[in-house]
């Protein structure tokens, strides 16, 4: 469900959810703590979503906002909500609002305009030019959507900048201006009262259009060819075609194109253009008077956040992560999600916004390291104990990260060079007997080096100390053999000789190599372990996003059953190379939701570890 | 720009040499002496007046919050949130208590917990009893974490263990979970002990119960009960909630 997913696990930062065949789109208050959900069926492209949300959401405010201030939680339990005639209401003019704005049929050849060009396009002056373009701009007052909008201010800046023609960038914008225009004039010309149809499929087919200026239209060179200013003239020269017979209609659209402009601020095309030129205006009223004040009513508080104050602070804590070490998409995701929870929040007495997004910035991520369920590998083995089945678990990773090494170090030798404990060994100390299964058949010596800490920690725990069990014991069949069959062959070796858990080391493979990726989700699929653990090193940076998703990928694609094993739990390494750059911790949790069981250190004594959630995050809020 | 200051610090070292320092000195300490009463009496005055209530995703705690305040069934979702009110105790009308009602999510759980448990005087864990057979061990991972926290061990809560959803046939007896809850936690504080510790742990988990015998609920410092109740009631939504056990412990602990 939306709460269980998404909010809670800080992914909030995108504000659609897609569960089965419903898309669910929320909105969050943060000052009442309230969420808004709106759930429509996927197929269906529904635009004045959006704005419905922001309706219900305000209406709903502004009716209950006493039960909400006065008696909090009480009143939420005892007041009535009989939202659903306005509810009804809002819906009903929102469909309609959206019917309102529909683009229309396609036109046929004659209709359009293309057929009207004359000759006079070719000639133009280009001093008129200039001009001319500033009047088309404001003329071009969309009553549609965004894009037209946005291709506004953008020829505005571009012609401020520069009067001479222009390069490509130009051209394209000035030809999406074209189409719409020619839309425009037909609409007011025919007249079509057509059914709704969201903008979307409208801008795909306009740009589905576009080709056909280039072939059905005015053949001549001239117009195609772009490459010096003096051809530009009469190329650029068309809007002003299309300005003429339009002229009436653009001046009589001029004033209503421009509030058109500000209120149909869809959030399908959001281009930063459009947002800069925006807000240019009144922040530049505000910066003097507002900058001293603001200081000041910030500090007493009961100032609402809003997106201008947190950005920023944000983009600093963004940059903090990555220098950390967290993978540069999820810094972005991370931060993205921290705003939407904090938009609208009123602030308490002498709190900064800058400590504010840090809270909740440390509390996401304390949150992304705390697993959905915590793996804990003693009890499970005592459950597999007592079914009479091994336990098994595969560790599958990239080259080099440490598999082998972690899983078989045969530790606790106060030597200098301290052999360090594995994973093997923590078993044995807790009782239980492990077979380590060398599926790893291809790296030299990986056999021989499973087989040096067998005998190690055979040595440790004889079996005589246990009761004349042997605690620990290899399977392996040499090299160069299918890797899930000698995983399949060391596990029924396991069962039928009593042992409690099964390690099976794999071959370290990158994850774009296709056959050996389809190997290891082989292995996996085909001996169904109870545990799949991936190991990776903590000195990764965004290399983890990739890793974990390619592997994941692997296991989902070439699984035959209904719900694929993917991943369950990570392994971090040579986590004592890195001094609090621990980023990698959150990258590889966030991608996988899935919980660091154990942590490598190495160098110290004793080498196992699990992971300290509040530790890591001190560490990474660390300045 | 420094010789526009030199001056300026010249006057005010003149200035700090008189008698104005003393004074100075003198308000620095009232000021510091008031803010700490206020602390001290702040300190007092919320001191563990709250009552949580946890447990996992759809035990009914949220329900059972407003069946507590308000005695009407509402519809209720996960909560993503803590929700707290004061509940008077019916007889008694002056003492009453904060009843917290903290999310059961498991990402949440913990923060909120982190949050809230300083200010508990008591504890109500909510276990759905139809479900029970099968969130044993999730029912008991989580009430271990709460056992071991430190703060909780030191400020040693009154612990209800209220089996919730008792209307439903399949519901199982108080006594059974009971004797499930600590087979279960024995099993865990030795796996959990035996867990490689983190980096930077201070000091191992702590230690539940005594060691060598097994786990029993009594050997804890707190004080535990176990009740049965229903937030939804035997007669459907309409009806009044089964929570008379609930409301006499709150009323002893209140």
């Amino acid at each position: 469900s939306i709460l269980t997913a998404p909010l809670p696990q800080e992914r909030g930062g995108n504000n659609s959810f897609t569960h089965e065949a419903l898309t669910l789109k929320y909105k969050l208050d943060n000052q009442f703590e309230l969420v808004f959900v709106v759930g429509f069926q996927k197929i269906l492209t529904l635009t004045y979503v959006d704005k419905l949300i922001d309706d219900v959401h305000k209406e709903f405010r502004d009716k209950y906002r006493n039960e909400f201030q006065q008696k909090g939680a009480l009143g939420l339990l005892n007041g009535t909500f009989d939202f659903k005639d306005d509810f009804m209401r809002l819906l009903r003019e929102a469909e309609e609002s959206s019917k309102v704005r529909a683009p229309t049929v396609m036109k046929t050849f004659e209709q359009s305009l293309k057929s009207q060009k004359t000759v006079k396009c070719m000639i133009e002056t280009r001093g008129e030019k200039p001009k001319e373009k500033v009047k088309n701009k404001k003329n071009k007052g969309s009553k549609k959507d965004g894009t037209e909008a946005v291709a506004v201010p953008s020829k505005a800046s571009a012609a401020d900048k520069q009067h001479s023609a222009a390069g490509d960038k130009e051209e394209l914008t000035k030809d999406e201006i074209l189409q719409k225009n020619r839309e425009e004039f037909f609409r007011r010309h025919m007249k079509a009262g057509e059914k709704s149809r969201s903008p979307k499929p409208d801008a795909q087919k306009e740009k589905g259009k576009k080709p056909r200026v280039w072939d059905l239209g005015n053949s001549n060179a001239k117009v195609l060819d772009y490459s010096n200013s003096a051809t530009n003239g009469s190329a650029e020269a068309c809007p002003v075609e299309e300005f003429d017979p339009d002229m009436a209609l653009g001046d009589k659209n001029r004033e209503p194109g421009r509030l058109y402009d500000l209120e149909y601020e869809s959030d399908d095309e959001v281009e930063e253009e459009k947002v800069v030129q925006n807000p240019s205006k009144p922040s530049a009223k505000k910066g003097a008077l507002g900058g001293m004040f603001g200081m000041l009513k910030g500090l007493v508080g009961s100032k609402s956040l809003t997106r201008d104050d947190m950005d920023p602070v944000l983009e600093k804590m963004k940059d903090h992560l990555i220098a950390k070490n967290v993978a540069a998409e999820i810094a972005v995701q991370l931060c993205e999600s921290v705003a939407k929870k904090l938009e609208g929040k009123v602030m308490g007495t002498f709190t900064t916004v800058t400590s504010m997004v840090k809270q909740a910035l440390q509390e996401a991520l304390v949150q992304i390291l705390q697993p959905q369920r915590r793996v804990d590998v003693l009890r499970d083995v005592m459950d597999a104990q007592r079914h009479r089945r091994p336990y098994v678990v595969t560790f599958c990773g990239v080259n080099g990260v440490g598999k082998s090494t972690n899983l078989a170090k045969a530790g606790q030798d106060p030597g200098p060079q301290g052999w360090g404990d594995g994973i093997s060994f923590w078993l044995i100390e807790n009782g239980f007997s492990v077979l380590i299964a060398a599926c790893d058949t291809f790296r030299a010596g990986a056999v021989e080096q499973l087989r040096t800490h067998t005998r190690r920690l055979n040595a440790l725990h004889p079996p005589e100390s246990h009761g004349g069990r042997t605690m620990v014991q290899l399977y392996e069949k040499g090299y160069g053999k299918d890797a899930a069959g000698i995983a399949m062959e060391a596990i029924s070796y396991a069962r039928n000789q009593g042992f409690d858990v099964v390690l099976v080391d794999t071959a370290g493979r990158m994850q774009d190599n296709a056959p050996l990726m389809t190997a290891l989700a082989k292995l996996i699929a085909v001996n169904a372990p109870d545990l799949v653990l991936f190991v990776g090193e903590a000195l990764v940076g965004n290399e983890a996003v990739d890793q974990l998703v390619k592997f994941n990928k692997a296991l989902a694609d070439h699984s035959m059953a209904q719900t694929p094993r993917l991943i369950d739990g990570i392994v971090l390494t040579k986590f004592d190379t890195i001094d609090d750059k621990v980023g990698a911790a959150i990258s590889m949790t966030y991608i996988t939701s899935k919980p660091i069981v154990f942590v490598g250190t190495g160098q110290t004594y004793c080498d196992l570890r699990s992971l300290n959630a509040k530790a890591v995050v001190a560490a990474l809020m660390k300045a | 720009m420094a010789g526009g200051l030199e001056p300026h610090l010249e006057a005010l070292r003149r200035e700090l040499h008189g008698p104005a320092v003393l004074s100075v000195l003198v308000a620095l300490i009232a000021v510091a002496i008031t803010f700490l009463i206020w602390r001290f009496v702040q300190g007092r005055r919320s001191s563990r007046k709250a009552v949580l209530l946890l447990g996992l995703c759809d035990a009914g705690k949220t329900l059972l919050f407003a069946r507590l305040l308000s005695g009407r069934y509402r519809d209720t979702q996960t909560s993503i949130t803590d929700s707290s009110a004061v509940y008077r105790i019916s007889q008694d009308k002056s003492t009453s208590v904060t009843l917290i009602d903290l999310p059961g999510h498991e990402s949440l759980r913990l923060q909120f917990l982190e949050r809230f448990k300083a200010a508990a005087r008591a504890i109500v864990f909510v276990v759905d009893s139809v479900a029970f057979q099968r969130e044993v061990k999730d029912v008991a991972e989580f009430l271990y974490q709460v056992l071991v926290d430190s703060t909780v061990l030191r400020n040693a809560p009154a612990l209800l263990i209220a089996c919730n959803k008792q209307d439903v046939t399949m519901a199982k007896s108080a006594k059974l979970i009971q004797q499930q809850l600590e087979k279960e936690l024995n099993t865990l504080r030795v796996t959990r002990s035996a867990a490689p510790t983190s980096l930077e742990a201070t000091g191992g988990p702590a230690q539940l119960g005594k060691k060598g015998k097994d786990f029993d609920f009594s050997q804890l410092p707190m004080k535990v009960e176990f009740v049965e109740c229903s937030a939804r009631g035997s007669k459907g939504e309409e009806g009044e909630a089964d929570l008379e056990g609930l409301e006499k412990w709150l009323v002893k602990v209140a």
